[in-house]
């Protein structure tokens, strides 16, 4: 390190020590537990203060993959995080896309727009959860008689589990929209004006625009959106929690494992405090999160590399 | 720039602006539709909180018979809200002004080059985007140290963001570094010259990284979930699920106690707005 020019000796550890306390925190807080989850899923750790610890091997593996209901009720867990991830990243890809475009175009009081779709972001999962459970309150709500309109009934939330998931599917979309836009909106201004003119003067209609200019150029945006929007979908829950609860049916990998870490007694499902096995299904979203993304991540770099050079 | 030539040249320019018109309108429908989606809920909100619960009752849809204030004053004092925003304004400040500090001084040597070993730091806080739930030894260590229920315990749970470093030591690239060269050739010493130097010139990034980090203090449900069990802990986000838990039914109540938390975040979202959207958008950009 030959570019310091803070002096020599004794100052030359001045910046260690003061970069200690935040890496400290780092370490003690997210890096240290994350990876002592793999150690944690091989005992019977409970949540309970004083309580042994044993080591028992991969029984909890063994237990959440294939034993009888509980390892089926696990899989259709599995199932659901994998098809809530999906629709949730496609959709909100697609429409923040569109969303961009619209409001990228020089028009009066898009900004007014802008702010709209983004506002949800910051009001966070209570907030975006109570609002909506009223705004589909089932007894006479507003969707409820626009429903009563066309001769139709719906529980939403309540009713059947495939229904209420697709309605946490929609809400997360909602809330989350605005981030993807406004990721696409940065994207979008880096792309020189005058390719666009040049494309406009070679006679290019609007698709042709976006197929050969657009699209090509926004391709770092699209991997950032694709990748945050599969990670963050497959490990998002908190929307279940304000919406729904831990109901059969409904659940996903995330709240499994807050269920049965942490205890859960809402709804038809009793868990315990089962730590260790809750680590275990940590460590198994993990594997889920890295089987997806390191593939979607090494097949974005090799097509940005195709395209950007 | 194209205003000018229409509103002068209105016949020319009358052939092409056809299709664009066209353009606009379709624009325009499809950004009104989809705002109807996301002000709906809100409109909602507002109108249930005016109502009181037999209006509500008769027809959930409908304006309120008459202005009603009461909910407010229910919502604010049942919910006991006083306690639990002032509980997340405390937390929110103090986890956001600790870690700012800790961070910028781990993001600018990394950024730097100061310290060995800068590219594998970097790489540390890259990958926590990837990094299993932690949540399970975390309550362990917690449990262990005797911070369980504790605020300070609670506070220190938040003195970690990884994208926030991410964002400052990217920030920090763009500093020359003969500012470096130069203070230190002057006899400054390194956190002087952090301190009073390069600190003012990172304003913007950890304005960002701050206003990112407050927010998600301010809306966090699953931490203190977990960590707080005394009522007189609890932020304004658990407070408001317990509330709901109580006054379920009492939709009037429970829109004007949702109403009282949204508003301020809402003004302060206007305020800030540059700010946030950089936040939720540039560590992801650069990540």
């Amino acid at each position: 390190m030959n570019n310091y020019h803070f002096g020599r000796g004794r100052t030359r550890w001045t910046p260690y020590l003061l970069l200690l306390p935040g890496f400290f925190f780092y370490l003690l807080i997210m890096l240290g537990p994350a990876l002592a989850t793999s150690v944690y899923s091989f005992t019977d750790a409970s949540g309970i203060r004083g309580a042994a610890v044993h080591w028992i091997g991969m029984e909890n593996y063994r237990e959440f993959l294939f034993m009888g209901q509980a390892s089926r009720d696990n899989y259709a867990a599995l199932g659901r995080t994998l098809v809530f991830s999906f629709f949730v990243t496609s959709i909100q890809f697609t429409l923040g896309l569109g969303l961009a475009l619209l409001v990228n175009q020089k028009l009066r009081g898009v900004n007014i727009f802008r702010t709209i779709f983004f506002m949800p972001v910051i009001l966070g999962a209570v907030i975006q959860g109570l609002i909506w459970s009223l705004f589909l309150y089932p007894l006479g709500g507003p969707l409820a008689s626009l429903l009563d309109l066309f001769g139709m009934r719906s529980e939403f939330l309540g009713g059947q589990p495939n229904e209420a998931m697709a309605w946490v599917i929609f809400i997360q979309i909602w809330a989350n929209l605005g981030t993807t836009m406004m990721i696409f909106i940065a994207g979008l201004q880096t792309i020189p004006s005058d390719l666009y003119e040049g494309a406009k003067i070679d006679g290019a209609n609007a698709w042709q625009t976006f197929r050969n200019v657009t699209w090509p150029l926004l391709t770092p945006s699209v991997n950032t959106n694709l990748l945050l929007n599969i990670i963050g979908s497959l490990q998002a829950w908190q929307l279940f929690l304000v919406l729904i609860g831990y109901r059969n049916g409904t659940q996903v990998l995330g709240y499994l494992i807050f269920a049965q870490g942490f205890g859960q007694t809402s709804g038809s499902v009793t868990s315990a405090f089962r730590q260790g096995y809750a680590a275990a299904a940590s460590i198994i979203l993990f594997l889920l999160v890295l089987a997806i993304g390191i593939p979607v991540q090494y097949y974005l770099q090799q097509r940005e590399r195709r395209i950007l050079g | 720039m194209s205003t000018i030539t229409t509103t002068v040249e209105k016949p020319q320019s009358r052939a092409p602006a056809r299709p664009l018109r066209w353009g606009r309108i379709f624009s325009y429908i499809t950004l009104g539709l989809i705002a109807l989606i996301y002000l709906g809920p809100l409109l909602m909100l507002v109108n249930t909180s005016l109502k009181s619960m037999p209006d509500f009752m008769k027809s959930a849809t409908a304006l309120p018979s008459s202005l009603n204030l009461d909910n407010f004053v229910e919502a604010w004092e049942k919910a006991n809200f006083l306690r639990y925003l002032t509980n997340t304004l405390i937390y929110t400040v103090a986890a956001t002004v600790l870690y700012c500090i800790t961070a910028v001084f781990v993001a600018f040597p990394i950024s730097r080059g100061y310290v060995k070993g800068a590219g594998l730091l970097l790489t540390l806080y890259v990958i926590a985007l990837f990094l299993p739930v932690a949540l399970i030894p975390q309550f362990q260590m917690m449990l262990a140290l005797g911070l369980y229920n504790n605020p300070f315990g609670y506070v220190m749970l938040f003195l970690v963001n990884p994208i926030g470093i991410v964002i400052l030591v990217n920030y920090i690239k763009t500093l020359p570094i003969e500012l470096d060269e130069a203070a230190a050739m002057d006899g400054c010493g390194y956190f002087r010259f952090v301190t009073s130097i390069a600190l003012p010139l990172m304003q913007p990034a950890i304005a960002t990284v701050a206003v990112l980090h407050a927010i998600g203090i301010w809306n966090e449900l699953i931490l203190p979930t977990i960590y707080l069990t005394n009522k007189d802990y609890y932020p304004i986000t658990r407070g408001m699920i317990v509330f709901q838990g109580v006054y379920g039914s009492d939709w009037p109540t429970l829109a004007a106690a949702v109403l009282i938390m949204t508003l301020p975040m809402i003004v302060l979202f206007l305020a800030l707005q540059r700010y946030i959207v950089s936040g939720l958008t540039a560590g992801a950009v650069k990540g």
